[in-house]
Order: structure tokens, then C-alpha cells, then sequence
């Protein structure tokens, strides 16, 4: 085994624009990558493995859609007809809800959340999803600690995807190839799962059921998923940036019921409050929380004196349209959308971030 | 767990409160803990987020001298965690979390001449370096202190603005919007006295904080005196909950009021990717 030292090329912007940063990136401990195989028929048993030494969370299907739920003992998991969950993994790394400070009469302490988890079956895009709430949550000088503690100790065990759902538009946010992140990552060939190994926590995992796995070599590349959505990327802050004050806003504002789904299903929507609950029994008790919110919500930047500085829908779009496509790339050299696809399902009026941006092409040019 | 921690406030106890107009107190904090004093090493115009356990948290921005072994703040009474403080007496208890955010550019500033205006319950932080520089005082030019308030029985530090005049080469102007017979100081925007002022452009700084169209106006006017947008600090107002960085409610387009601001220059403001008025 050798310190492995790679010379990474981050690309930002587009073809013609083409801004590189070669960054050093020490490895660690790794030789080339490991790929194993794991039969299908052996997926239940290699996951039981993984529920006797922690939680596993895997897409479960509940009425129409699926969601990533609690794996339960004797449960067989069943991804037949799996794109990918209804709501992301957003909220197995921060939940609704919660408790952050505990307090008592005369304690105070903060609370973590240490549980050891495994999370099958997250989507090229949603691992995409994760290292954005990384960077917003761990980078830029403060670390959110409870974030900190529910990632550090929830293993990724990432499945690609063969075919793209009905609103996915991933290819076009390149966000459907996946090469980092995960600790395992699953493709599907056939009757077997192709297994690459992506961190050493991963590998423990294979350890503890190496029986069921096979050596294997690297895959050769899998079929495009084929999205039928698409936004065209290029120079896209540029553009987006021409349109600031456009019209478009407004009028997609009149269609808008600032009912925030859009938010609270996006992967890489992270904002929150905080609140503060009194046990009612005894008041010198309580706890504090962590709700999440939405900045589709006219209260979310209401301040004393009924102030409230985007009253209008057309404001408050726009500072998700923009945070998603322009503000991420720009700060976290990383688009903060990355093609799911949620936003455009849960939108009761319709409304699609493909076809906006699409109008802002159409009139503000290539460039 | 310390080394996740990311919400505890540090225990600090109430040991004066000031009325000093209707609906506006101030509280002076003095840490429990040592090192918690320690490690609040503020400058005049950061922030920092206040606790009642059981009701909430505010953002306020200290307006006592950074030297000082306790710490002030000045709050009007508007919501729930603010009445909630009109309730406490001495020796209550009051969670700090910060200090938090960039503060105003003072010791880049040194050897300027300082043009500071301050509109209502903007005034703290500028207060806070209203004290740092008179206590400085050969580190600064001339400075001007225009101050506008409502009414007359708004107007907030008296007492402390006779010591910062005492200083030398400090000169205060007040004004109140609504007159009254009692009153014989200026009647009207603080704009109008901007205005006003005589100064000369390179060699001076603006510094400035109340509601946002005050700033949007008096940011025109320190223009208008020729004063560079580089030079013109405002402290901006934004919903804030985390403090640092993280939940989203102070964005002024990418930008996070707590964490980049809440003091931004001009020039900083003109580039912004939202409506910042
Ligand atoms: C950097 C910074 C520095 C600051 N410095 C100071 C300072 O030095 N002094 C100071 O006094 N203030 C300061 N503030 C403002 C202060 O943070 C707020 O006044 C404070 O947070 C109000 O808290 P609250 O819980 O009392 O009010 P909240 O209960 O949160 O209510 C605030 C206001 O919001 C509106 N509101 C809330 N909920 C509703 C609702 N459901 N429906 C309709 N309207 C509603 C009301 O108009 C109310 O007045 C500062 C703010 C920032 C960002
Ligand atoms: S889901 Fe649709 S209607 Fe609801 S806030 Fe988002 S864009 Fe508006
Ligand atoms: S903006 Fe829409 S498509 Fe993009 S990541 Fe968020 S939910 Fe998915
Ligand atoms: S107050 Fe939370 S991000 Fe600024």
C-alpha cells in the first residue's frame, strides 16, 4: 500500500470558459480501487450483515412512492421499480425536529446524535446532494456539529442508477456519474451487483460479509439513464445573472402558492430555525430545536417591525432558483442543484426549473 | 462532546439594567465563567446571539467598549425574546453565543476622519466604536457623530455622548423627526445633516447603521460628500438564527449577513445579487 497522491482536475464553468484548479489531493492509505461483485440474491443477507452492527436505512415503497425508512428485523428489502426515494436522505442527516440543547435547572449540554447507520441505495445525484450539504454544513469556517455527528458516523452505500425518472435531468448537472463520496457504490449488471469501494469503512462492511463477495475488476462505463429533462449549463451564472430583474420571476411568481414543497424536497436545501421548547411540566426544563425552513415562506426573512425583506413570491423564487444555479457554483465551486428532479414533482402548480431556466436562454441569450 | 459544539450559549448574569427611553433598555452582562470572558473578544460592530432558555434567541450587537470585563447591549422592545428581557431583573441569567460576523474596519480606518450616523436603535454598535475611538482618540481624525431619533424622548446615551465630546474634536449632532417646543436641536432626517457636513472626502470614512431605507439614503448622501463606496461601512439588518452561516435566514443573495457582514462597504453592497434595501 502506497500514500497515493492525485493531481485533480476541477473544472468550473463550461467548455468555453474554462476555469482549472489542479488541486493536490492526498489520499490516504489506498491502493487502486477495489471492485467486488455481490449477487442480487444475496443483497438481503449482505444488508442483514450490516443491521447487526447498525441502523440501515433503505428505499421502502409506501403508496405511490419510496422513501428511505428504518430496515426492521425479518424486513425484505425491494427496490422492483426503485428511481429513487420521494424525499432525500436530507433527513436522516438533519432531521426535523431535532433536539440540539437540553437544558435543565441548573444543566445545559448539547445533544448528539451518534447512532451508528448505513444508507442503501442513495442515487448518483443524492451522494452529489450530500457533498453539497458537506460543504455548506461543515465548510466555510463553522462546522455544524450535529450534522458532523450524524455523517461521520452514516456509511453511504450508493446504487447507480439504469434508467431516469420522469422529471431527472442529472445529465445536464453532470451529477449522474459518481466518483467519490460514497463508501460502497452498487451497479447492477445483471443477476450480480457490481461493488466498488469508496472509503475503508467501506471495506469493513465487505469484511463483515466477505463470503458473499466475489473479487471483481473495474466495471466498463454503464449505459447513459437517458433523461428526457434537460437545462443547458453553459456560462449558466452568466446568464442567469442577465436576468436578475427579468419579468420571468414575475410571472412564475403568479403561479406560485409559496406552499415551499419545492424546498423542502430539494436534497440540498438546508435551511433552519431554531426553537426553543419549554417542558410544560416544569419550566425550568426544556430543550432547543432544530426545525428546518424554507425560504419560499414569506416569515422566513421577516424581522422586528413587520420588515420583510423578500415580500414578494418573485423574490423569494428567485433566491432558490439562484442559490441552486448560480450562488453554489460561484461559492462552493459546485452547482447546488443537481438534477433530481423533486422540486418539479412535488410542485402542485407545475412548476418546472428546466422550463425556467430554458425561458432565461431564450431571452437573455447565450451568453 | 465539546468539540461538537455548536449552540451553547456561555452563562452570563444580568448585573445592570438602564432604562434609557421608552421601550429601549440596557443590559449589562458579566460572564460566570472566566474563560468564557476570555474567549468573547469582540470588535464594535460584530454580533452575537442572546438566550432566554424556554423562550428564544436574539441577535444584538454590543455597544459597550470591547475593553470592557463585562459586556452591554441595547434592546428595544419589538417581539418575544425582547419582552421577554424587559422582564428580567438583576442577578437573572441571559445565554450568549459569538461573537459573531465582521465587524467595523477600525483599525484599518486609523488616521481617517470619521463620519458615524446612527438611526434609533442602530446606534449600539457605533456606540461601541464611538468608545473604542474617543478612547484611541490620537488614532483618529475628526469625527462626526450625526444621531436621529423620531421623537426627543427617543433619543438614547446622553450621558455617554457628553464623554465622547469631551474626547476633543468631536462633534455631535442630533436630530429628532417630530419637534417639539422643549426641544432646540435639529428637526429632521439625519440625511439633512449629512449633508451638511463640511468634509474632506479621501481622508474620511463613513460609518452607519439603522433601518434600511435610512441607510439606503445616508449611504447617497456620504456619496454625495464624496466619500469612496469602499469607505462607506453600513451594518445590515437580516432574520438571523445560527449566527454562522448555517441556516440560511440572513442571506442577502449568496451573501450571510452573520457570517460575511453584518458590516459591509458600500462597494460590497452594490455587487450584491438581491435587492439589499
Ligand atoms: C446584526 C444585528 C444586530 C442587531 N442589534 C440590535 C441591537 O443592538 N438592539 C436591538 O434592539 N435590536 C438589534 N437587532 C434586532 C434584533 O435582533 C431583533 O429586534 C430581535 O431579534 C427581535 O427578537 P424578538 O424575539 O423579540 O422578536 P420576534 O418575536 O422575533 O418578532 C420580531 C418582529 O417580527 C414580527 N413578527 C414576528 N412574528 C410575527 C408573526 N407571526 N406575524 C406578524 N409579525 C410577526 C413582528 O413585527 C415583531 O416585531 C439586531 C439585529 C441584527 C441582525
Ligand atoms: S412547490 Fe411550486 S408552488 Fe410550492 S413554493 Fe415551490 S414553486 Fe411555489
Ligand atoms: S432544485 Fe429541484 S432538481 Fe435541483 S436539486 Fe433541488 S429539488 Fe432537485
Ligand atoms: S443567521 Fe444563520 S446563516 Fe446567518
Amino acid at each position: 500500500m502506497a500514500l497515493g497522491i492525485k493531481l485533480e482536475n476541477v473544472t468550473v464553468g463550461h467548455a468555453t470558459n474554462i476555469t482549472t484548479k489542479y488541486t493536490l489531493v492526498i489520499l490516504g492509505f489506498m491502493s487502486a480501487s477495489i471492485y467486488y461483485k455481490l449477487g442480487k440474491k444475496d443483497l438481503q443477507r449482505f444488508l442483514d450483515v450490516v443491521a447487526s452492527k447498525m441502523e440501515v436505512f433503505v428505499p421502502v415503497k409506501s403508496g405511490e412512492g419510496f422513501n428511505f425508512l428504518k430496515m426492521e428485523k425479518g424486513q425484505e428489502v425491494d427496490i422492483s421499480g426503485y428511481v429513487n426515494t420521494e424525499f432525500p436522505a436530507k433527513g436522516i442527516f438533519m432531521p426535523d425536529g431535532e433536539t440540539l440543547v437540553s437544558y435543565g435547572n441548573k444543566s445545559i449540554c448539547e445533544v448528539f446524535d451518534d447512532t451508528r447507520r448505513a444508507i442503501f441505495g442513495i442515487r448518483p445525484c443524492d451522494m452529489h446532494a450530500i457533498m453539497v450539504l458537506d460543504k455548506a454544513m461543515l465548510g466555510h469556517g463553522d462546522v455544524e456539529g450535529h450534522y458532523k455527528e450524524r455523517r461521520d458516523n452514516t456509511l453511504i452505500i450508493a446504487l447507480e442508477c439504469s434508467k431516469a425518472g420522469e422529471n431527472c435531468f442529472c445529465e445536464s448537472m453532470e451529477t449522474d456519474e459518481l466518483r467519490e463520496g460514497f463508501d460502497l457504490l452498487f451497479t447492477e449488471n445483471g443477476k450480480e451487483y457490481h461493488v466498488e469501494v469508496g472509503s475503508d469503512k467501506g471495506m469493513e462492511l465487505v469484511k463483515a460479509a466477505r463470503s458473499f463477495f466475489k473479487k471483481s475488476g473495474k466495471m466498463s462505463a454503464t449505459a447513459e439513464v437517458g433523461c428526457k429533462k434537460v437545462i443547458d449549463t453553459l456560462e449558466l451564472p452568466a446568464v442567469m445573472k442577465k436576468a436578475a430583474s427579468s419579468k420571468i420571476w414575475k410571472d412564475v411568481a403568479e403561479r406560485c402558492l409559496s406552499c415551499a414543497s419545492c424546498t423542502a424536497a430539494c436534497p440540498t436545501c438546508f435551511c433552519f430555525s431554531l426553537k426553543h421548547e419549554p417542558d410544560i411540566s416544569d419550566l425550568r426544563k426544556g430543550v432547543v430545536k432544530r426545525e428546518m425552513d424554507y425560504c419560499m415562506l414569506l416569515r422566513f426573512s421577516r424581522v422586528a417591525g413587520n420588515v420583510v425583506f423578500r415580500q414578494h413570491r418573485a423574490e423569494r423564487l428567485k433566491q432558490f432558483f439562484y442559490h441552486k444555479l448560480v450562488y453554489g457554483l460561484e461559492n462552493d465551486g459546485k452547482q447546488h442543484c443537481v438534477g433530481c428532479g423533486r422540486c418539479i414533482t412535488e410542485c402542485m402548480a407545475k412548476i418546472d426549473i428546466t422550463e425556467e431556466v430554458a425561458k432565461v436562454r431564450e431571452k437573455y441569450g447565450k451568453k | 462532546m465539546e468539540r461538537n459544539d455548536t449552540y451553547m450559549p456561555m452563562e452570563t448574569k444580568v448585573v445592570k439594567i438602564t432604562d434609557e427611553a421608552p421601550g429601549i433598555k440596557t443590559f449589562r452582562l458579566e460572564f460566570v465563567r472566566e474563560r468564557d470572558r476570555k474567549k468573547f473578544d469582540f470588535l464594535p460592530g460584530q454580533l452575537a446571539q442572546f438566550s432566554l432558555m424556554g423562550v428564544g434567541e436574539a441577535a444584538f450587537s454590543m455597544c459597550s467598549s470591547p475593553d470592557k470585563k463585562y459586556i452591554e447591549i441595547s434592546v428595544r422592545n419589538v417581539g418575544n425574546v425582547t419582552s421577554a428581557m424587559f422582564g428580567l431583573v438583576k442577578g437573572d441569567t441571559i445565554g450568549v453565543r459569538g461573537p459573531y460576523g465582521r465587524g467595523f474596519p477600525l483599525s484599518e480606518i486609523k488616521g481617517k476622519n470619521v463620519v458615524i450616523v446612527a438611526g434609533g436603535i442602530g446606534f449600539p454598535p457605533l456606540a461601541s466604536a464611538m468608545e473604542y475611538m474617543t478612547k484611541n482618540r490620537e488614532d483618529y481624525g475628526r469625527i462626526w457623530l450625526v444621531y436621529g431619533v423620531k421623537e426627543v424622548d427617543d433619543l438614547i446615551y446622553s450621558k455617554r455622548m457628553e464623554k465622547w465630546a469631551d474626547a476633543g474634536r468631536v462633534e455631535i449632532i442630533q436630530t429628532v423627526e417630530k419637534g417639539c417646543t422643549a426641544w432646540d436641536g435639529c428637526v429632521g432626517m439625519v440625511t439633512q445633516q449629512v449633508k451638511k457636513l463640511k468634509i474632506k472626502p479621501e481622508q474620511t470614512v463613513g460609518l452607519s447603521c439603522g433601518p434600511p431605507v435610512m441607510l439606503k439614503f445616508v449611504s447617497h448622501e456620504m456619496q454625495a460628500l464624496g466619500i469612496d463606496a469602499d469607505d462607506i461601512h453600513l451594518s445590515m439588518e437580516r432574520m438571523m438564527q445560527c449566527g454562522i452561516g448555517k441556516c440560511g435566514h440572513c442571506n442577502i443573495g449568496d451573501k450571510y449577513v452573520c457570517r460575511d457582514g453584518p458590516v459591509f462597504t458600500l462597494y460590497e453592497l452594490r455587487l450584491m445579487q438581491e435587492d439589499v434595501w
